[in-house]
């Protein structure tokens, strides 16, 4: 290693990351500057964000929504994954059918999604054709809404958890499997007390990564229901910025949301540290 | 599960239940797009039904002639494969760099994978509102080229580019650049003469992660390109303001590329899209 490499090195940082801090970070913090302003410095646009009931209603179904559909999230990708690796039972017809709905465009995921759930859709088709009443899925008035996002968002990004949770399945040393087949344990006993603890890592890494997308959820909110139906805060701060013609409070809310997004993603790698460093853990 | 397994009573309730999964895994994965692919080749009409027609009455490819008949999704389509283009091909330059850097140790790689993930924390609308307001003054906002959307594309897809490349350049074995330093070639030479040529599996591979994202992309494109769109955003207009079989002819012309890929391109190229799957 000569001292021109290390110049090269340098500068092969350097460039990529001035330019996406010209790009991304400049901006943002543009937008943070324009927060703070109102006729002169001031915390006008946080003052009208607290005042706005619908900012808090965003601010609460950002929490819930995360929440509800990193559960479905997690609890599909780790059936799925489960599945997918069992020994002797593969088929590459079900892994690309599990990987599919991740390969499609998000935005057409959304438009098929409208189509289904909409009053004269799919599934209300289904429904009636079973002798049961249809639903009002997407409706603004409606508590399932909410739901229909939560399992929309879920169904587009579960195979990236499932990728993930194999991943980590497959670093499971099998000498513990016959371990516990020999002290007599049975399928529901390895999985509780081999395959969850050695699979905690990957499954903690996993809820951090899509809970950083999860807090950020914009475009399944504004395509299934529009921006008022179930808020959030990226689709708050857009409403604000393209309906209300109020930019500094829609870069308030956005920075609400950077917060919450910075915090959750600090402390989620905190716990992934913390998880891999454990004694038992599989790295 | 792995485990091999004992009793009965577990087993034979879990091999149905696997059944029952897979069925409906390929369910999930095939009715929604048969659907739509139906919608995209009936007449409009017939969408409308009510109940629903679950099997096609006529066939018509009208939709997908709407699709190129007219201007504003035809304009929409060239710019999404330009933006795409423009903003890979970039980000796979200049994530290469950052690769290269971050693979040979060091402060760069802390430096490097501090950039990396801190950029991928930004939320796109924290971005886009003042990105939008500094494209305005470069005169690149919303321009019918949307050279603005392809330069933040081309920053956006930077981590990406630079995760699936950082494996490969780690790879590379130190001794053959040593003997070229040796030999008193430049490390820019070493970089472009060894290296490279090494990579370029993982390169062509970048770019297409690249490009996909780019021609996903919703956020962005729906802010800084308000009246000259790109796919996503005009398809979100279709499907929420009417034209049910121009919409469903889009989706399915708008699947091509991604689906392609993780068929064709097997078991890498998805381990790499989860690398890169954050947006």
């Amino acid at each position: 290693m000569n001292e021109r490499s290390r110049y090269l090195k340098g500068a092969f940082v350097a460039i990529p990351s001035l330019f996406m801090l010209a790009m991304l970070v400049v901006p943002a913090l543009g937008g943070l500057g324009a927060s703070f302003n109102h006729r002169g410095p001031s915390l006008e646009n946080y003052s009208a964000l607290v005042h706005d009931p619908m900012f808090w209603r965003a601010a609460l179904d950002n929490l819930i929504l995360p929440i509800a559909s990193l559960a479905l999230e997690l609890a599909a990708g780790l059936g799925l994954a489960l599945m997918l690796t069992a020994r002797g039972k593969r088929s590459a017809v079900v892994e690309v059918a599990a990987i599919l709905p991740f390969a499609i465009p998000e935005i057409v995921i959304l438009t098929i999604a409208r189509y289904l759930l909409m009053p004269r859709g799919y599934v209300n088709g289904a429904l009636e054709a079973f002798g049961m009443h249809g639903a009002a899925w997407l409706s603004p008035r409606g508590s399932l809404a909410m739901l229909s996002v939560a399992v929309v968002d879920a169904w587009h990004v579960t195979p990236i958890v499932m990728l993930m949770l194999i991943a980590g399945l497959q670093t499971i040393p099998q000498e513990l499997y016959e371990a516990a087949r020999l002290d007599g344990a049975g399928t529901l006993a390895t999985f509780r007390h081999v395959t969850l603890p050695m699979l905690a890592p990957a499954i903690v890494g996993a809820t951090v990564l899509r809970g950083i997308d999860a807090l950020r959820i914009f475009s399944t909110v504004l395509v299934l229901t529009g921006a008022e139906a179930v808020p959030v805060l990226s689709t708050y701060a857009y409403g604000q910025w393209t309906d209300a013609q109020a930019p500094r409070v829609a870069m308030a809310a956005a920075m609400v949301l950077a917060m919450v997004v910075t915090i959750f993603a600090l402390a989620g790698t905190l716990a992934v540290r913390r998880w891999a460093s454990q004694p038992g853990a599989s790295q | 599960m792995s485990a091999p397994v004992r009793s009965d009573r577990i087993e034979r309730p879990l091999a149905v239940m696997r059944i029952a999964l897979s069925a409906a895994v390929i369910a999930a994965a095939v009715v929604p797009l048969y659907l739509l692919a139906k919608q995209a080749l009936t007449p409009e009409l017939e969408t409308f039904a009510w109940p629903p027609a679950w099997l096609p009455r006529d066939l018509t490819l009208r939709n997908f002639a709407a699709v190129f008949a007219v201007g504003e999704l035809r304009g929409a389509i060239v710019r999404s494969l330009c933006v795409g283009a423009i903003s890979a091909a970039g980000a796979t330059v200049l994530g290469a760099m950052l690769a290269y850097a971050m693979a040979r140790g060091g402060a760069a790689q802390r430096v490097g994978f501090a950039a990396v993930s801190g950029v991928r924390l930004l939320p796109m609308i924290a971005v886009a509102i003042p990105a939008g307001i500094m494209l305005a003054s470069l005169g690149l906002y919303d321009t019918p080229g949307a050279l603005g959307l392809a330069v933040i594309h081309c920053a956006i897809a930077i981590p990406t580019a630079a995760l699936t490349l950082y494996a490969a350049f780690a790879a590379v074995p130190r001794e053959i650049e040593e003997a070229a330093w040796l030999d008193g070639a430049s490390p820019v030479r070493v970089f472009f003469a060894i290296d490279l040529p090494i990579v370029r599996g993982a390169l062509s591979a970048a770019f297409v992660l690249c490009f996909i994202l780019s021609w996903d992309e919703f956020g962005f494109a729906l802010l800084l390109q308000q009246t000259n769109r790109t796919l996503p955003p005009l398809l979100y207009y279709y499907t929420v303001f009417g034209n049910v079989g121009p919409a469903s002819a889009l989706a399915l012309l708008m699947m091509i590329p991604a689906v392609c890929v993780v068929i064709a391109l097997g078991p890498a190229m998805r381990t790499a899209m989860v690398t890169g799957s954050s947006r």
